[in-house]
């Protein structure tokens, strides 16, 4: 098999639209989580707070390009141009047929989604409608205007595993390059924020409602007064390239990707399962060919639901005890959804370049059914060589993998 | 409405949803090849006529023979001689 490496990266987040303040906003301890004005005219919704991303620059992209990308896919085109940037890559080489991209995302662009039915459903008619709604909210409208405004024309696809989206795309990624398929994979994902995303989990009873007056302390993951998530919005993309390629090139390289796993739980379309989660662990575990006492921290996906985080926990204690450093980003930028495994493995990048494990924001009190695993709380230096990334989605959709520094 | 008026309407749909800067709108001109619309911006250009003169006119034929920007100010000009008023909106 052939070694991958990430050799670029692009964020659009809460914190702003690049890596830097996607990074230096954690740094900074900063929450990017908002009163959200004009939700509460939506009877129901109870949760009225969120992390929104600013679409900016979206004119920079031409009319004919810009016309089949809803808010998500603008975010994509940006994120990816960073990564290539970052990456080395000249836009000449994105059309060889070895060079392809994988966005996730839950769905296609919720705004425009509720615009054609909007315009569609009060007269029940059909000849309002832009011919581009089709192309805005389609599941794979970030890779698709992605691939067709970049010009790539490897293999373009998308992942659509709600919160697993962007773990299960750079995971894709990462066997299509291992397997000699491709050797170039933008992946990560895509996702935006609409007061009708919000609504899907407040029905459920998910979301976090009891904090609309004081934003920036929720989400509280692991945390004794957690109540739920808040959605954010933002896209992250990875540049996986095979090892020797990227060394060739003397590009730079943020980390290799050792192992991967993706397993469903089969067991409960909404509720985590402990069993399937520490089966999901150990296999990426194993296909790393590690044991858990090699991994130096744990980014993990910590929603700030009552039961998610509560199981996670619980996996994470089964299978690494507690002297893992744990930590997770929702804090700062609410549920990115489908872009967070990507977001929030670019900020693990992060933790193993600057040798600082970003703490979990408004993690005051650990609730008790959340203990037996090593919390991180403040800023903590050490040398972090190995890093997991965990995501889990609704469906029973677990996601796990890991990364060691490059100079390992 | 007079020609200026449907020209003036037809032009800021073009300036609107099609982001075409206003002094390349000149009759003549080919909307296809000099202000490179595809097929796909035909149905936006339909439905934002559709909008803007309160008129049904997606099933039309005399939509596919549409050229120049000249023939779409003649289109919507025989709607409303067909006593079909755009600015009515009866039709």
């Amino acid at each position: 098999m052939r070694r991958v490496v990430i050799s670029g990266v692009g964020a659009i987040s809460a914190l702003g639209n690049d890596v830097a303040s996607l990074v230096g906003g954690i740094e900074e301890g900063k929450s990017a989580v908002r009163y959200m004005e004009g939700w509460d005219q939506y009877i129901g919704l109870r949760s009225l707070v969120a992390a929104p991303a600013e679409l900016k620059n979206e004119k920079a992209i031409p009319r004919k390009s810009r016309r089949s990308m809803g808010r998500m896919s603008i975010f994509a085109v940006q994120a990816t141009e960073q990564s290539l940037d970052d990456a080395g890559l000249g836009r000449e080489s994105l059309s060889s047929s070895r060079l392809g991209c994988i966005i996730g995302s839950t769905m296609g662009s919720a705004e425009s989604l509720s615009e054609t039915f909007e315009t569609m459903l009060p007269e029940r008619d059909l000849s309002r409608l832009s011919a581009m709604k089709f192309f805005q909210v389609v599941s794979h409208t970030a890779a698709m205007n992605v691939a067709q405004y970049l010009g790539i024309t490897g293999c373009v696809m998308a992942t659509s595993a709600a919160c697993a989206s962007s773990l299960q795309a750079i995971g894709l990624g990462y066997d299509l390059i291992r397997m000699g398929t491709q050797d170039v994979m933008v992946c990560g994902g895509s996702e935006e924020l609409h007061p009708t995303v919000t609504g899907s989990f407040d029905i459920l009873f998910a979301t976090s409602t009891g904090y609309n007056d004081d934003p920036q302390r929720t989400p509280r993951p692991f945390d004794a007064e957690r109540d739920g998530l808040v959605c954010g919005e933002g896209c992250g993309i990875l540049v996986l390239e095979e090892r020797e390629r990227a060394l060739e090139r003397g590009a730079k390289i943020y980390a290799e990707i050792v192992g991967y796993h993706t397993s469903g739980s089969g067991e409960h379309v909404s509720q985590s399962n402990r069993a399937s989660i520490v089966h999901c662990l150990r296999e990426a575990l194993a296909s790393a060919e590690l044991s858990p006492g090699d991994i130096d921290y744990i980014s993990a996906h910590g929603t700030a639901t009552k039961h998610g985080d509560e199981v996670e926990a619980k996996a994470i204690a089964e299978v690494f005890g507690d002297s893992v450093p744990v930590s997770g980003l929702k804090g700062y930028i609410g549920h990115t959804l489908g872009a967070s495994g990507a977001l929030e493995l670019i900020v693990s990048l992060a933790v193993m370049k600057n040798g600082v494990i970003y703490p979990t924001l408004n993690l005051n009190t650990v609730d008790e059914g959340c203990r037996g695993i090593c919390h991180v709380r403040e800023p903590l230096r050490r040398d972090v060589r190995t890093v997991m990334k965990n995501c889990f989605a609704f469906g029973g959709i677990n996601a796990a993998l890991v990364c060691r520094h490059p100079e390992n | 409405m007079t020609e200026q008026e449907i020209a003036e309407t037809v032009n800021e749909i073009l300036e609107e949803y099609f982001e075409i800067e206003r002094e390349r709108l000149l009759p003549q001109v080919n909307i296809f090849e000099d202000l490179e619309l595809d097929s796909l911006d035909i149905v936006d250009l339909v439905v934002a006529m559709q909008k803007k003169f309160n008129v049904r006119i997606r099933d039309d034929e005399r939509i596919k023979s549409i050229r120049t920007l000249e023939d779409i100010y003649r289109f919507v000009a025989a709607l409303e001689k067909e006593g079909v008023s755009p600015a009515a909106g009866h039709f």
